[in-house]
């Protein structure tokens, strides 16, 4: 192991410096630290969760894994949601056979999803860890489907424990699910990659016998072999054009019948055409040959057009299911004891049993029980809700304090997480589409074509009647617009490489097209311009305590607390253990800390203790009071602080001429206080998701191109209808999934970036189409003439569409 | 020149068993996953070094 020790500087190396954490790449806190040793030297962590991973890969030999990987790991999740009994429902025989085979040996193979693998080291570490389990036979993790197929001995490991093992290294898994979808983008790929395969071995065969036919018809050659060449050139060509062409054909013989010219009519125009007169000039042995110019352009078009679609298929986050956040089984009352169940067997009237901390796993009204509820990611809404008998809960929230009995409402599918994922979906079917360029250009173009090749046949035929159909055809072959199609799928494959190093996955169709386009700039609050997390705004001392001990004393009731405010003192120290604490819901918190009464908390509660209590000093913000029984120690004020880059990214838009716009469904008057912080002049608040949605449709309406950047589960229909959307690196499942361009790693920054690129993709695309357009404007004329041979027209098609090619990777730069 | 009359099929022959074998490639799913094949087999050899001592039997992963 000690060998694996970073001598050389591998691509995982360049990633870790000592203020981040080795495993994740998140800020290291000041407070506590965290350390693992890691190939013999002493690595800081961030958390108790990356420290577990890290010492769990390094102690199985595998810490070479941080010098190859290219991309940091996910934060895994908290310990105690990572706890290992929530896959044991997988031993069940009735939910195995979903995503297990076995075959005629009595070996099973598992298919299992997983989520967080980020570079192509993580499916090293998953297939090395899970060969080393006793009864594994073999594994195997495809990055490019998150897909990991695992065939093992059902008698000696239980099918839960694969599911603990990938889920301690960090990982997130599931099973797969075989979805239409997901087998479609392997069928996909492979269709592709066979006519790529048959294009390109065709041309090299067609190329060697087109340089000979070339130089023959420069020094000449016997009739006798140039027949020969001609027609195995014609047997070659053929199948390239039946079996790698084909998408062309069809797809202008698709758009054709809408009444659509796109750019597939002049490509499949040029390819038939070309073939068919070059045979026809093979049987009757007149005339001239194009078949090596027909196998080269399909060869380059299907190469720029698989490198276009495997960069979209890669970062396709289709399979993302929002259901997987729930949990698997249920705590459910069966008379007057408690059983284990599988969410999905829920019946509506079930009463199920919901522990503090835990995911609330189905809507429902509270039968039994006080709680809070945290619903940030349906409403925006930070402070959580308090509950009790009789109120309504929600399917993926979080049950915050109290234990809950529930009366479910139904199965998934009624829930109002399922509607939301609906109502998604409809907005992603009335999204807009912006018409793209080359298709407006290429009616233009192809119509001017036609009409070109046309009026050459008819005057030629008046001068040479047997030269007519040659120069036609000579003309309708210089005109194919290889590098015209070339021009944008190129940008936008480089532009989404470019993107991807910089921490942004490109996944929507026109993303990059629209963003370049966008007029009106909608931003959610929470989690998006702020940071979605509570920290302590200000202190207000009223004690004899300095504010040193008070942030301590609180520190030390809080660790108690599964209140989102508890997270503001993760970094102040909490020195001592409170003793006999007492949670009340709604309310505070209350304990003994060396033999004195404290409590935390709302004003009425801590009054309770404290008679002496003020008021608190203003209304605005969300104060907690801190009381001893002997004195009254501090009101402190908490907020959410607005991210860092927030105001820079908005100037900069404000300044690009793009109106802003602030959504939020936090009803609550720091939306009104940060807009105008801002400088927002339009926003609204209190809104749900479908207003939401309403909002950004009234725009588009009014023919704004809207381009919405969110995170939460509220935003999830909006981000589906924008014309572009871009989901944050916190988002929730069902928003990245819905979203354009999903931020991996970064801030609001990125959002300035991608803008950038988008406008730059834009400008690069528009000179491709100038270059194009111009080869094509001087070489007609001159095929209309009559005076180009087509060794020379099939020159200058390579030439101007490498020049395009060489045009796009410019963006692949980076800034 | 009369050899071109034997060449050539011999060439197209070579060049269809070529197509065949690599359309077998792509459908027995060698070519899914491109880029975890580049970097596994930079990776390999350490594995064996590295865990020899639980895996006597050397099977590779």
């Amino acid at each position: 192991m000690n060998q694996a020790a970073p001598t050389e500087i591998g691509a995982g190396q360049a990633l870790n410096n000592a203020d981040t954490c080795y495993h994740c790449g998140e800020a290291v806190p000041d407070w506590p630290s965290y350390r693992a040793t890691i190939g013999g030297i002493d690595q800081a962590m961030c958390c108790p969760g990356c420290k577990a991973v890290a010492e769990l890969i390094d102690s199985s030999g595998m810490a070479q894994f941080y010098q190859q990987r290219t991309a940091f790991n996910d934060k895994p999740l908290p310990a105690d949601s990572a706890d290992n009994s929530q896959f044991q429902a997988y031993d069940l025989a009735e939910l195995q056979a979903t995503f297990t085979t076995v075959d005629a040996h009595g070996n099973a193979t598992a298919s299992l999803l997983l989520g967080g693998i980020s570079c192509a080291a993580c499916t090293w570490l998953i297939e090395t860890s899970l060969g080393k389990i006793p009864g594994v036979i073999r594994s195997n993790v495809s990055l490019q489907h998150s897909k990991l197929e695992v065939a093992y001995d059902p008698q000696l490991v239980k099918t839960s424990a694969l599911f603990a093992k990938v889920s301690a290294l960090g990982y997130a898994v599931q099973p797969y699910e075989a979805s239409v979808q997901r087998d479609q983008l392997i069928t996909e790929n492979r269709r592709d990659l066979r006519r790529l395969a048959v294009a390109w071995l065709g041309m090299m065969q067609v190329g060697m016998f087109g340089i000979a036919l070339h130089a023959g018809d420069l020094q000449g050659m016997a009739v006798e072999y140039q027949s020969l060449l001609r027609w195995v050139s014609l047997l070659v060509a053929s199948f390239v054009v039946y079996f790698s062409a084909r998408p062309f054909f069809e797809s202008a013989w698709r758009h054709l019948r809408q009444g659509a010219l796109v750019m597939d009519l002049p490509v499949a125009l040029a390819i038939g055409i070309a073939w068919l007169a070059s045979a026809v000039a093979t049987m009757t042995g007149r005339g001239q040959v194009y078949f090596d110019s027909v196998v080269m352009f399909t060869a380059l078009l299907l190469l720029a057009r698989y490198f276009e679609h495997s960069v979209r298929r890669r970062d396709n986050l289709d399979w993302l299911d929002v259901q997987s956040n729930l949990p698997l089984t249920v705590t459910l009352r069966q008379g007057d004891s408690w059983t284990s169940a599988l969410r999905q067997s829920l019946t509506s009237g079930a009463s199920v049993l919901i522990k503090p901390g835990a995911t609330i796993p189905v809507d429902g009204e509270i039968m039994d029980g006080d709680s809070a509820v945290d619903e940030q990611t349906f409403t925006g809404e930070q402070l959580p809700r308090a509950v009790g008998v009789g109120d309504a809960i929600f399917a993926g929230t979080v049950n915050l304090e109290g234990a809950l009995e529930v009366r479910a409402s139904g199965n998934f599918a009624d829930t109002r997480l399922a509607r939301l994922q609906r109502s998604s979906q409809l907005g992603r079917q009335g999204k807009p589409e912006l018409a793209q360029l080359a298709d407006r250009l290429a009616s233009k173009f192809v119509a001017a074509i036609l009409l070109i090749t046309c009026s050459t046949a008819l005057v030629w035929s008046f001068i040479d009647p047997s030269r007519a159909l040659w120069v036609a055809l000579s003309v309708l072959v210089i005109s194919c617009p290889c590098a015209l199609s070339l021009a944008t799928p190129s940008a936008l494959a480089s532009a989404a490489a470019a993107l991807r190093r910089s921490g942004i996955m490109v996944s929507g169709d026109n993303a990059l097209a629209s963003l370049a386009q966008t007029t009106h700039l909608v931003c959610d609050k929470t989690g998006t311009l702020t940071e979605g997390k509570f920290s302590i705004e200000r202190i207000v001392i009223l004690g004899s305590l300095s504010e040193d001990t008070v942030l301590s004393t609180a520190a030390c009731l809080q660790q108690y607390s599964n209140h989102p405010i508890a997270q503001a003192f993760k970094d102040s120290p909490a020195r001592n253990e409170a003793t006999e604490v007492d949670y009340v819901v709604g309310a505070g918190i209350a304990g003994t800390l060396n033999d004195c009464r404290y409590r935390m908390g709302s004003e009425a509660f801590c009054r309770e203790l404290q008679t002496s209590l003020p008021a608190p000093p203003d209304t605005r913000g969300y104060w907690i009071a801190l009381v001893s029984e002997q004195q009254v120690l501090a009101w402190i004020d908490f907020n959410d602080p607005l991210r860092e880059e927030a105001t820079a990214v908005l100037q900069q838009a404000k300044k690009q001429g793009l109106t802003l716009i602030m959504l939020t469904g936090d009803s609550g008057q720091q939306g009104q206080y940060l807009a105008a912080r801002l400088g927002i002049e339009d926003f609204q608040t209190g809104l749900s998701p479908e207003q939401k949605m309403a909002r950004v449709e009234q725009l588009q309406d009014t023919g704004a191109v809207v381009t919405m950047v969110g995170d939460g589960l509220n935003d999830a229909p909006v981000l589906a209808r924008a014309n572009t959307s871009i989901a944050m690196a916190n988002a929730a499942d069902l928003t990245r999934t819905q979203a354009d361009l999903v931020i991996v790693d970064g801030g609001l920054e990125t959002v300035t970036l991608a803008m950038q690129k988008a406008k730059f993709c834009r400008r690069v695309v528009l000179q491709n189409f100038a270059w194009a357009l111009a080869y094509n404007l001087c070489a007609i004329p001159l095929a209309v003439s009559g005076m180009v041979a087509p060794w020379m027209a099939a020159v200058g098609m390579s030439l101007s569409s490498l020049l395009v090619v060489a045009n796009s990777l410019r963006l692949n730069r980076h800034h | 020149m009369e050899s071109l009359y034997l060449l050539i099929p011999i060439a197209l022959i070579f060049c269809a068993i070529a197509i065949r074998l690599l359309l077998w490639a792509i459908d027995s799913g060698q070519y899914d996953d491109l880029d975890k094949e580049a970097w596994k087999i930079l990776a390999d050899d350490d594995v064996t070094e590295n865990t020899d001592s639980e895996n006597q039997d050397g099977t590779k992963l």
